[in-house]
């Protein structure tokens, strides 16, 4: 038995009579510690996959189950890393994670309290900025804050919603880093959702591709058998690196033609023209003795 | 890059400006710490003496139109009679903390007072007398004046008239003649009736012209002789200080509280030593009754205090009190009901009707309904528990605490309710979804999720709110005020209203900027504390 689990999920939105499947038939096994990557396009039902996994929303059908028990509600065990931050703005960075950390360890004393914060804080390199409110920091330090109190409830299941997808390049490179370290440091289940093939592949062991929607479901997945620590400078010059992202990204585009290819083509049909060659027949080289 | 003091003062006057909403002054505070001068004087026309010359212009233009517009209560007061009209409330409340102060004397500070003010008011008669003769003297040289420039018109009048007469006399004769004529048929009966008619024109006519002559007199009559004026100014405010000198004396001598409790003591020894010679048991008796009445009237005066006229200061400390009254009273009701509403849609679809209904409903209604109902809890006021017990407090004493001031502000905490509860509602159903899903991961209970999601996520909008129901509360509080003869300002405009003094219309305006000044500071207050509540660093409009 898989540790988190997803079993023929299907959710959908509206009215019967106008109803829209987003996703549908969804089946995703992840181990323990493995850190799985799903890859879609942008509006096929990554983020409504998310609050599947995270059980801030319930299937229409089928089950998801984290150690054979179904998950019915939200909870500090499946630490869910949103989209948009969610920080609440009206506390500090030290308040934000302050306000989880006492809600996960109600058994904390106000000191432990503020170590354990700390030590997050610290883990995602913003001790400088612990003072400060949200609305004064940078997107990725926000980024960078929501990952540190999603760490510091120290959930089973570590759920990145496009952790990075607002960022720009510099910085995701810097979070990317970052998490890998982290995930590496105290190895835990990562279920990461994003729509960046070269992040899918430096990070994951899995990639699972999430195909168009409406009626989305995962594709078969790749696996990443990269050694780790995979080295970003490298990456480029490695022969596997290369392979998989290419068929990863060629999967992808295909699966976008083939979306195309099923809509009904208006397009005209151009008559099937070979242009003349008007290049001159290669000469035939001469050896000379 | 460290910031050296003066740029730190700086940024904290340039922050506080922000906050509070004076950012026009912004470049005057850059100009004094010499920042970039050029582009701070160009802010400054801009933005403070473009404006400042444009308020100029429309007080120019009040100033123009007012004294053009002539009214039952005479004419609309320029500025400067407004300003008069504040220098005279100044005044009056000056005088009462004197004579307060002169009623509280006693021993030799009341003598020496005394010595002074006797002093005084033996200069002011003279200067009286002087000021009676001046306006005398002033009144014949206006007579003079106007019998000089009428005396040609009234004989032109005169003469006019009298030729008049003459015409119509004649006229009167030829009419008699021809209808003489027209009875014996000599002439045409149209002949006559054209006699007549000519002749009414002709009066008409004449009369005109005569009523001409008549405006002009009167004109002359009526107009303004500056000196005299001037003259009669002089002496209003002479006799009215020596008219408070002489309120004075009274305060210091027989009015004086010691000076009474003297009297009484010495009444009650007289009784005393009378009592103790009585020659019989009859008059003992009655001597010893008057002895009780007057150690009874002794005791009363002992607790006595000074019967203050109420001052425009007094008024506007009542009203400002009265709305905060109210105002609490409508964030008490309104934080926790709008709460409600945000969290439950069943709640807010109860609510719903009763909202839409009430809200548009007129302060004055509420104010009758309020004085009926608030009334009945009050059936004897001088001696309820809770109105003696408010007068008893230290702060609140002197505002007299009464049934009046009590359904005044319960009519502000009914129109102020309304927009801090629609606001607060909409503030806790709006409220992130993100948040909401924050709190759903953590598991957070309903109180911590109220206290540390919802409500922090609504201040803003309440506080919005909030802002809101003060400005309408203080709006209403005068309207009330004046309709429940509730002490405050409303009632000050409406007794001025009533009374009709030639002070009462420049009272009105003063009043009027009064109230206008007030609530832009209490509008001003409410930003800033809602500056200081919103989470997100914007400001807050205007």
């Amino acid at each position: 038995m898989a540790y988190l689990e997803m079993d023929n999920v299907s959710i959908g939105f509206g009215p019967p009579s106008n109803r829209t499947e987003v996703l549908k038939d969804i089946n995703l096994s992840v181990e323990e510690n493995e850190f799985v990557a799903v890859i879609g396009f942008s509006g096929s039902g990554k983020s409504t996959l998310m609050s599947l996994l995270s059980g801030l929303q319930r299937p229409d059908k089928g089950e998801v189950r984290l150690h054979g028990s179904i998950v019915e509600n939200p909870g500090p065990s499946l630490g869910i890393m949103f989209q948009n931050y969610s920080l609440l703005p009206w506390l500090t960075v030290f308040g934000n994670i302050e306000l989880a950390v006492r809600q996960v360890f109600p058994g904390f004393t106000k000191a432990q309290v503020k170590e354990h914060v700390e030590r997050y804080v610290e883990m995602v390199s913003l001790t400088p900025a612990l003072e400060k409110n949200p609305h004064e920091l940078s997107g990725g330090m926000r980024q960078r804050v929501s990952l540190a109190r999603t760490l510091a409830m120290q959930p089973e299941v570590l759920l990145l919603d496009e952790p990075l997808s607002a960022l720009d390049a510099l910085t995701r490179a810097v979070l990317q880093d970052e998490i890998i370290r982290i995930w590496e440091e105290d190895k835990r289940t990562v279920v990461m959702i994003t729509n960046d093939v070269d992040e899918a592949t430096l990070m994951a062991d899995r990639i699972v591709p999430l195909t168009l929607g409406p009626e989305a479901t995962l594709a078969e997945p790749f696996p990443v058998t990269m050694e780790r620590p995979r080295d970003r400078a490298n990456l480029n010059k490695n022969p596997d690196f290369m392979k998989l992202k290419n068929s990863v990204t060629r999967f992808m585009v295909g699966m976008n033609k083939d979306a195309k290819d099923l809509k009904v083509d208006s397009s005209i049909k151009m008559p099937d023209i070979i242009p003349y060659d008007f290049t001159p027949p290669k000469r035939a080289s001469v050896k000379v003795r | 890059m460290a910031e050296s003091t003066k740029d730190k003062i700086k940024y904290r006057i340039l922050k506080a400006l922000d906050v509070s909403g004076f950012t026009a002054f912004d470049p005057v505070i850059r100009l004094i710490f010499g920042e970039e001068p050029q582009k701070q004087f160009a802010a400054i026309v801009k933005y403070l003496v473009i404006p400042t010359i444009f308020v100029l212009s429309c007080i120019w233009l009040w100033s123009w139109f007012g004294p053009r517009h002539k009214t039952k209560s005479g004419e609309v007061p320029t500025p400067d009679i407004v300003w008069e009209s504040v220098k005279i409330n100044d005044t009056i409340a000056d005088r009462e903390k004197v004579k307060k102060s002169d009623f509280l004397l006693s021993g030799s500070e009341r003598e020496a007072a005394l010595e002074e003010v006797v002093r005084d008011y033996a200069i002011l008669t003279e200067q009286v007398d002087a000021a009676k003769a001046l306006v005398a003297e002033k009144e014949t040289e206006k007579a003079n004046r106007v019998a000089r420039l009428i005396a040609p018109l009234d004989e032109k009048y005169e003469s006019l008239k009298d030729e008049y007469k003459e015409t119509a006399k004649a006229r009167d004769a030829e009419i008699a003649r021809i209808s003489k004529e027209v009875s014996e048929g000599k002439t045409e009966a149209a002949v006559l009736i054209a006699a007549i008619r000519n002749d009414s024109v002709a009066t008409d006519l004449e009369r005109a012209e005569l009523s001409v002559i008549k405006t002009q007199i009167d004109e002359i009559r009526s107009q303004k002789y500056k000196p005299l004026d001037q003259a009669r100014k002089e002496y209003d405010s002479v006799a009215d200080k020596q008219f408070f000198m002489k309120t004075r004396l009274e305060f210091l001598d027989d009015r004086n509280l010691y000076v009474k409790l003297d009297e009484a003591q010495s009444e009650l020894k007289e009784y005393m030593t009378e009592l103790s010679t009585a020659g019989s048991a009859k008059d003992a008796l009655k001597i010893a009754k008057r002895a009780v009445r007057a150690e009874e009237s002794a005791a009363r005066l002992e607790g006595q205090e000074y019967a203050s006229a109420v001052t425009i200061y007094h008024q506007t400390k009542r009203s400002i009190f009265t709305v905060f009254v109210g105002f609490f009273m409508a964030a008490f009701v309104a934080i926790p009901v709008g709460i409600m509403c945000g969290l439950n849609k069943i709640f807010m679809a109860c609510m719903t009707p009763i909202i839409s209904i009430f809200k548009p409903v007129s302060p004055v209604v509420w104010l009758l309904i309020f004085q009926i109902v608030v009334g009945a809890f009050f059936p004897d006021p001088e001696n309820h528990a809770l109105l003696n017990f408010l007068n008893n407090l230290p702060l609140v004493s002197s505002l007299e605490i009464n049934p009046a001031l009590i359904f005044s502000a319960c009519t502000v905490a009914m129109c102020a309710v309304w927009p801090a509860l629609v606001n607060t509602a909409l503030g806790v159903a709006s409220i992130d979804q993100d948040h909401v899903n924050v709190a759903r991961v953590l598991r957070l209970g309903f109180w911590s999720r109220l206290f540390k999601i919802v409500i922090p996520s609504a201040l803003p909008l309440v506080f919005a709110g909030l802002r809101i129901s003060l400005g309408v509360g203080w709006m209403v509080l005068i309207a009330a005020e004046a309709l429940s003869s509730s002490d405050g300002l409303g009632k000050f405009v409406w007794d001025e209203y009533q009374n009709g003094s030639s002070l009462t219309f420049a009272n009105i305006i003063m009043v009027c900027f009064v109230v206008g000044i007030i609530g832009f500071f209490l509008d001003r207050m409410m930003i800033i504390l809602q500056r200081f509540v919103s989470f997100d660093g914007g400001g807050t409009s205007v």
